[in-house]
């Protein structure tokens, strides 16, 4: 091997990094492995002058291999292969050791720490070393999108890619659109009326050229990869032989929703056993219907609401649902304005009121004269009949907090304001799609803050309440985002995907065949007029199953190779 | 070399003799051997003496083929001292390239061979607590033998190599292969491996192959064996996916499953590290304890995976004391 | 001085890679015993690489990958729970014991336990004493 001119910098990151490993030290012990040509301590790399340091080296000193001592390469390792770029040399000759979220960020100052941080940096160098040059693959983006979910989200997303003219299938499994925003009647906090919204956009979306609806429809299986997504799509409704169809795709939006819990799995509200216990769902039917009723078909005069059932609570969910407390308050408004004469009581936890309008929307219903009884967390408020004599069906006692005193509530209608939660099937979605979900079943985005609308994989967005309880401005904003994303991917034409896939060397392959089965995405096809087995790089993610697996060491991983990680074992334990 | 004989020598250290019959196993051929070459060592088949070697220049041997591990004190001298009079000095067979059989012993200690070759063994008499030292006194004089190490080694582990000849035994094809190009000249660049193929022994091999999926794993007796397909689809441990070809597929064309003697591919380190990874692939369950049931039908698969290369593998040989 | 063990851990990207770096920016300390390497999947680790992590002198080595049926690469980490088992038994009969090399589960949202994991497992190797291979393979080249 010729000797390598390798550049290692060691990032300070301000005093996060130099504040526990001392950043000198390393790079001093770096500048003594073999083929490191410069080796620097700086206080921000990722800043501009620190780039600007990268870029000057390559240039100045020749440098062939750079191996930059940071944060983790989850943060910045595009940064310093654009940096190497702009120098002129391959982004896949960068090398990052993770000195702060794996060592100075979890230890404790000192000698261990920069010693921990000098066999990190030696992997590195030996690593970058062996790295080779690759080259990106451009392919072709598909401008159609499939939008899995016909709910507010799902029609967001569909209308905005339509508008700007591209092809979308809507798949809907239910035999109509709108979701869970259709079974709603007014919404909070202007009291408008859900069934306009959703009208609306049915409406558009079933007559847009651009849309295809699939109604009574799943996906069943995707396969490729961005901007070549092949979807079966697959028509439940009718019996033995369901009609199948497979579309070509670039990219998919996944807006599957939530489902509402299911008040039955919380006994001490008597829901299911008394009749005028009732779910906030089973309350906007009665509200889209236009009349409160209890079942026997009397008017209630006194009318409870209980917050997050469900939601926020050790047993169940420990997540806000969000959207329930302005529910509860709009309930409020709709009891009073069609039965003046009722008393209506709020049971809550805390009161969220964070959305635009919300607070003053809060201000407004204590001037409809709701009686706010505050209730403790983690505590019980319990249903039981009430007594023969009393002027109300049933009694709801609470302990309350501000007043601090035991109070029996007379309620004749009680409404469960239930939380959100995934569907049932969130994890099938996953699994077809290939997206994660979180502890309690939401689907993870690329990033909570910076990138809330991707995946890990790439090509499939999520919006709406699949990702976490949402109200419906969130949704339609998520929604909408996600659409942004496609159509600036949609508008490049191409796509340039990354250089790492496995590869067969055929003239080591033995044909043997104990990769095929590997393949999670099939993207080892076998030649029989060769007897080689050979990899699709375009479907190829990656993995290196194949690799580990491959018992004539035929198969190359990438930027992954044996020999890169070889070299990263000599050097941590160096 | 026109007109001069090739002066040659074969040696067997650790091992059966199986590698110097499969020389003679290029029956008329070695006839030509013998007139191309001097055979000047080759304690199977003629005589020599070691003081003969020693009396030699150095470099006066043009080939020494060196079959056999390294065990004992008297395989390490010899070939220290054929490296010395030798200009090329082969690793023959499975032994000498890898470890080979004896090398399988260094999944025990020293003490665990011996306490069972000379304390509890049903043929050793009751009471009788002799073991080999490399010294012992008889009658007021010494008598010495060579030293059992604590372990085995192959060839290139205490003298350079220039090339290896793999095989338990090499297959008499290729070593007329190998000879003849020792006689024109036409040897690759020292270190190679030469008598062998740079793929799999799959390749070669005229079973079927298809995808593979098992659920579980049978010993050879124990099942109809397809003579059509793949041994290893049929749940049949062979282990040819992670074994050089060369021999000819000779074992999985009569049924018996390849027991890995040709070595490691070229670019692979380990052969039982990289057997198990292919082996376990083809495993038919994604439930830890199903997985366990059915490794349970792999006995002592270490012994198999290494069964001729634990010598030369990364962990060399058990640390156990 | 005491016994320090060097632990080198395989860590998937997506999963548990993401989740020791999340044990980072959440401060959860753990003891900086562990050397990591990153790989795509935990189905990457070839037993080679665990092999020849002990033959150069690694005292533990830990496996890491996504829960089971939660893999970014829907099945990679099946692979690697197939052949965790094999290589221990394999281990073995080289004499290294069993809590040297180790496969646990950790996702992206796990940073405390992949720093748990690590803490135990320094205290486990600190127990058991340095791992012979390095020494015996260096006494085996000098000394027959």
């Amino acid at each position: 091997m010729t000797e390598r001119r390798i550049g290692v910098y060691v990032c300070n990151c301000g005093t996060n990094i130099a504040n526990v490993v001392d950043c000198d030290a390393v790079a001093e012990a770096a500048q003594s492995l073999p083929g490191v040509a410069v080796s620097r301590s700086y206080k921000y790399m990722c800043s501009n002058p620190g780039q600007e340091m990268i870029v000057q080296d390559i240039r100045e000193e020749g440098l062939d291999r750079v191996v930059v001592a940071a944060c983790s390469p989850r943060m910045h390792e595009p940064t310093f292969r654009r940096a190497a770029e702009m120098a002129g040399l391959n982004p896949y000759l960068v090398q990052m050791a993770n000195i702060r979220e794996q060592c100075s960020w979890v230890h404790d100052p000192g000698e261990t720490a920069t010693d921990k941080a000098k066999d990190l940096v030696r992997a590195a160098v030996y690593r970058a070393a062996c790295h080779e040059p690759l080259e990106r693959m451009a392919v072709e983006m598909c401008p159609d999108t499939l939008v899995i979910g016909g709910g507010i989200a799902g029609m967001s997303a569909a209308l905005e890619l339509a508008d700007a003219g591209n092809r979308v299938y809507l798949v809907e499994r239910t035999a109509s659109l709108g979701g869970n925003v259709a079974r709603v009647d007014l919404t909070a906090p202007y009291l408008d009326s859900a069934r306009d919204m959703i009208v609306d956009r049915v409406t558009r979306v079933v007559e847009h050229p651009n849309v295809d609806v699939l109604l009574e429809s799943e996906l069943e299986r995707l396969d490729g990869f961005v901007g070549n997504f092949k979807a079966t799509l697959v028509r439940r409704s009718s019996g033995e032989a369901p009609p199948r169809q497979v579309v070509d795709v670039g990219s998919v939006v996944v807006c599957t929703g939530y489902k509402e819990f299911d008040a039955a799995r919380v006994t001490h509200f008597g829901y299911g056993k008394l009749p005028d216990v009732i779910t906030s769902f089973e309350f906007e039917q009665m509200l889209k219907q236009g009349r409160i009723e209890l079942k026997d078909g009397r008017l209630p005069q006194y009318v409870a609401i209980v917050h997050c059932v469900g939601s926020r609570s050790e047993e169940f969910h420990g997540y806000c649902s969000r959207v329930c407390c302005m529910t509860a308050l709009k309930y409020a408004h709709e009891v009073k304005s069609a039965l003046p004469k009722a008393y209506v009581s709020d049971v809550y936890v805390d009161m969220h009121a964070f959305g635009k309008g919300c607070e003053d929307f809060y201000r407004r219903s204590a001037e409809v004269k709701t009686l706010f009884l505050m209730y403790g967390k983690g505590e019980r408020p319990v249903v039981r009949r009430a007594d023969p004599g009393d002027d109300c069906e049933m009694l709801l006692t609470v302990d309350e907090q501000l007043s601090g005193e035991l109070i029996e509530l007379p309620a004749d209608l009680i409404i469960l304001m239930v939380g959100m939660e995934p569907r049932d099937d969130a994890g099938q979605v996953a699994h077809l799609v290939n997206i994660s979900q979180d502890k309690d079943g939401w689907f993870i985005e690329s990033h909570p803050k910076l990138d809330p609308v991707a995946t890990t994989t790439d090509g499939v967005y999520i919006a709406g309440a699949c990702q976490s309880p949402k109200d419906i401005p969130d949704s339609v904003a998520q929604a909408r985002a996600a659409a942004a994303r496609i159509l600036g991917k949609i508008s490049r034409g191409k796509l340039e995907i990354d250089a790492m896939y496995a590869e067969v060397d055929e003239d080591l392959c033995s044909g043997c065949r104990v990769c095929n089965e590997i393949c999670p995405y099939s993207a080892i096809e076998f030649d029989e007029e060769k007897r080689r087995s050979h990899v699709i790089s375009a479907l190829c993610k990656a993995c290196g199953a194949c690799v580990a697996t491959c018992p004539s060491a035929a198969i190359k991983a990438r930027h992954f190779t044996d020999a890169q990680i070889f070299a990263e074992i000599t050097g941590v334990l160096a | 070399m026109a007109g001069e004989k090739l002066q040659i020598a074969l040696y067997w250290g650790a091992a059966c003799g199986g590698c110097d019959v499969a020389v003679l196993d290029t029956n008329e051929f070695i006839l030509d051997v013998h007139a191309a070459a001097d055979i000047r060592l080759w304690p199977i088949a003629v005589d020599g003496k070691y003081a003969d070697v020693e009396a030699m220049e150095d470099g006066e041997l043009d080939l020494a083929l060196y079959n056999g591990a390294v065990r004992n004190s008297e395989n390490e001298h010899i070939a220290k001292l054929l490296r010395r009079k030798s200009k090329v000095l082969v690793a023959f067979g499975s032994c000498a390239h890898l470890g080979g059989i004896p090398g399988l012993a260094n999944l025990a200690s020293r003490d665990e061979i011996m306490n069972v070759a000379y304390l509890h063994n049903p043929s050793i008499e009751k009471g009788n607590t002799t073991l080999p030292r490399p010294e012992s006194g008889v009658n007021g004089s010494t008598l010495t033998i060579p030293e059992f190490y604590k372990r085995v080694y192959e060839l290139d582990d205490v003298v350079p190599v220039d090339y290896y000849v793999p095989g338990c035994p090499p297959a008499a094809d290729r070593i007329k292969e190998v000879l003849q190009a020792v006689v024109s000249g036409g040897l690759p660049v020292p270190g190679s491996v030469v008598g062998a193929n740079e793929t799999a022994l799959c390749d070669e091999c005229p079973r079927t192959k298809n995808e593979k999926k098992v659920k579980a794993f049978h010993r050879p007796w124990q099942v109809m064996i397809d003579p059509e397909t793949c041994l290893l689809e049929q749940g049949v441990l062979c282990a040819g996916v992670a074994t050089r070809g060369g021999c000819g597929a000779r074992c999985p064309s009569s049924g018996i499953p390849c027991r890995g003697c040709y070595g490691p591919l070229p670019g692979v380190v380990d052969q039982g590290a990289k057997l198990l990874s292919a082996v376990v692939s083809v495993i038919d369950s994604n439930d830890a304890e199903e997985i366990d049931r059915i490794l349970d039908g792999l006995p002592d698969f270490t012994g198999f995976a290494y069964r001729f290369s634990a010598p030369s593998s990364l962990l060399q040989r058990s640390v156990r004391q | 001085m005491s016994f320090e063990p060097k632990i080198v851990s395989f860590l998937c990207n997506w999963c548990s890679y993401s989740g020791a770096d999340l044990a980072g920016t959440s401060r959860v300390h753990y003891k900086p015993n562990v050397r990591v390497i990153r790989v795509m999947c935990s189905a990457r680790v070839d037993p080679t690489f665990v092999v020849k992590a002990l033959a150069e002198g690694a005292d533990g080595v830990l496996v890491c990958g996504c829960h089971p049926g939660d893999c970014h690469y829907s099945e990679g980490n099946y692979k690697t729970m197939r052949r965790m088992p094999l290589l221990k038994r394999m281990l073995a009969d080289f004499g290294i014991e069993e809590e040297r090399v180790r496969l646990e589960w950790v996702s992206a949202s796990e940073g405390t336990r992949f720093a748990d994991i690590v803490d135990d497992m320094t205290e486990r190797l600190r127990a058991l004493g340095p791992s012979r291979v390095k020494t015996a393979l260096a006494y085996d080249a000098v000394e027959r």
